[in-house]
């Protein structure tokens, strides 16, 4: 056998996983988990809620777009770090900062897929919408929105999956989840803390690709249907 | 169906619009009676604001001046919403929701007006029925069903909360042309029992004369250049633009349009069985034919040809042919036409159901039906 794989299969405080560490902390990793997924879904469903508003705004005034990519855009390619330096003063240490420049992130993928998915329903569709007398809200939401619901769940799968790796850096304000245990195996030296936390942070967000992609396959059975001619 | 579906007028009085930016008005100042219950079809180059002015009716576009009625309702009183609900709307493209099946396609507007589930679903299955689609379609989405199909539900969800007036804008342009006749037959009996008030825009000037009652010419920017019915633009055109626009063989788009109902017919060249040949012989030198008509009673048999008569004591002797071209009172001019030139004696015959001689027609008779 060889050195590395030795290492891998040792149970001990310097090998890759010590397995008694983890059995002893098994409610603290469970809890941290727990902690990871609510920043998560928290930082996502807000992130949703404000994309759409800002989506609605963008496609109801053409002009507003533009401006509206370019400030998300900025937001997203602030370094997470130097964005936590920026809420600290105003929001403090913990869980609002990291919420904001979570949900910060997210806006620029969720805003721009919205508004393209908008953008791809055919305006054969639309016109046949407004000819029907839909009002139009009532068509933003059971026409526009329905419609472009493959290409909004994609967003979503992609700004969850970048914020379920962003979480883990926010336990440097006092947050982070599984970012916790990492952080404190990078203090300590200590390996295995940091393959638990890196390993079911990777799971988490494979696990919530999953989940919206069976929500997408139940939103949208329509597009699982070939012409049949 | 009940009277409540059946077509209102429509009025335009002067309608106009003006895009925005744009140095001519689409449509200037365009006048317009719509009879209830009668299917108007506007027809005209591109740029002569036909699709403008079937939007203005259901105000997708807002008119700039003037004013329309529809059924003595002034459109602007009613929001927009509100009145597009009670006007069925057939576009090309169809446009029908990809993410709802057929059911729920058709069931959209009952849906809008609050109608129940069980009514809407009723009311489905009742279209597809006067539509002539399968009802196992219903639970299919749109993908699944051919381009015919896909335009038979456009219609079936346009007629869906049963609404006085149908607006259709060029809604047989994307299907192939085989399809297309039929589907234009299906709403000439369609609305024989619906008599919606119904007004289609066509690029194509004989789908305008086979399915208007009234056909409405336009030019560039919506001059109406004529109004009138098919039949009455092919016989008299106002001007150039109406008779180039009208295309050529006029001539047998008129014939399309008239009957053997529309011209007289003469007795011709006919004599009894028990007729001798001779008596024969003075008629077709009347008539300066080689052939003699022979009839029983109020039947016709067939004819005869002159060399057949030699040695014969009566007509009826003789062995007859059968007229090639014999149709029934009520068929069009064309069809007669066309069966005539095929014919050995150049004549058509016009037989009713009982199979009796109604009369003959000769391509003099045609042309003078036609002039």
């Amino acid at each position: 056998m060889s050195s590395r794989t030795t290492q891998v299969l040792a149970n001990g405080p310097d090998s890759f996983v010590w397995w008694d560490w983890v059995d002893r902390n098994r409610d603290v990793i469970w809890e941290r988990t727990l902690d990871h997924l609510r920043l998560t879904a928290a930082s996502v469903a807000i992130g949703f809620v404000i994309a759409l508003a800002l989506a609605a705004l963008s496609l109801r005034f053409r002009r507003l777009y533009a401006p509206i990519t370019w400030v998300t855009g900025v937001l997203y390619t602030i370094p997470s770090l130097a964005l936590f330096g920026l809420l600290i003063p105003i929001t403090g240490l913990g869980f609002r900062s990291a919420l904001i420049a979570l949900v910060s992130y997210t806006l620029l993928i969720l805003v721009r897929n919205i508004v393209e998915g908008v953008d791809g329903v055919p305006d054969s569709v639309k016109e046949a919408a407004d000819g029907m007398g839909f009002t139009r809200w009532r068509r933003f939401v059971l026409v526009d929105l329905a419609l472009a619901t493959p290409t909004i769940v994609a967003g979503l799968r992609v700004a969850s999956v970048t914020v379920v790796g962003l979480v883990t850096v926010t336990a440097l304000i006092g947050e982070g989840g599984l970012g916790v245990l990492i952080l404190d195996g990078l203090r300590r030296l200590f390996p295995t803390p940091i393959v638990v936390g890196t390993a079911l942070s990777v799971l988490l967000a494979l696990a919530l690709d999953l989940v919206f992609l069976a929500v997408e396959r139940a939103l949208t059975p329509w597009t699982r249907r070939k012409a049949t001619l | 169906m009940n009277d409540a579906g059946t077509g209102v007028a429509i009025r335009l009085v002067g309608v106009g619009k003006q895009f925005p930016g744009s140095a001519q008005p689409a449509v200037g100042e365009l006048t317009l009676d719509i009879p209830a219950g009668s299917l108007v079809a506007l027809v005209g180059p591109s740029g002569c604001g036909k699709t403008t002015t079937l939007k203005m009716i259901n105000r997708l576009v807002e008119p700039t001046s003037g004013a329309i009625e529809i059924g003595g309702v002034d459109a602007r009183t009613v929001p927009a919403p509100e009145l597009r609900r009670g006007i069925g709307y057939v576009i090309q493209q169809i446009g029908l929701f990809p993410h709802r099946t057929i059911e729920a396609n058709i069931g959209t507007v009952p849906r809008l007006l609050g109608w129940d589930k069980a009514r809407v679903r009723e009311r489905a299955h009742e279209l597809v029925d006067i539509v002539g689609l399968d009802p196992e379609l219903l639970r299919r989405y749109p993908t699944e069903l051919s381009g015919g199909q896909q335009q038979r539900v456009g219609v079936a969800r346009a007629l869906a909360a049963d609404p006085p007036v149908l607006l259709m804008d060029e809604p047989y342009s994307a299907v192939d042309p085989i399809v297309r006749m039929r589907l234009q037959d299906e709403l000439l009996a369609l609305q024989r029992r619906l008599h919606k008030t119904i007004v289609l825009v066509t690029h194509d000037i004989d789908e305008a004369i086979k399915l208007g009652d009234r056909v409405a010419i336009l030019n560039i920017g919506g001059v109406l250049e004529q109004y009138g019915s098919p039949e009455e633009l092919l016989r008299a055109p106002a001007n150039q633009f109406v008779a180039d626009f009208l295309g050529r063989e006029r001539g047998l788009k008129r014939l399309a349009l008239l009957t053997t109902d529309d011209i007289e017919l003469i007795d011709g060249p006919v004599v009894a069985a028990d007729a001798s040949p001779d008596d024969a012989k003075v008629l077709m030198t009347q008539f300066a034919v080689d052939w003699i008509g022979v009839r029983d009673g109020d039947v016709l048999r067939g004819w005869v040809s002159a060399t057949d008569l030699d040695g014969v004591t009566r007509v009826g002797d003789a062995a007859t042919e059968r007229f090639h071209a014999a149709v029934a009172p009520g068929t069009p001019l064309r069809e007669t036409l066309d069966r005539l030139v095929l014919s050995a004696t150049r004549v058509a015959v016009v037989v009713d159901e009982e199979n009796r001689y109604r009369g003959m027609i000769t391509i003099e008779q045609i042309s003078e039906g036609v002039t």
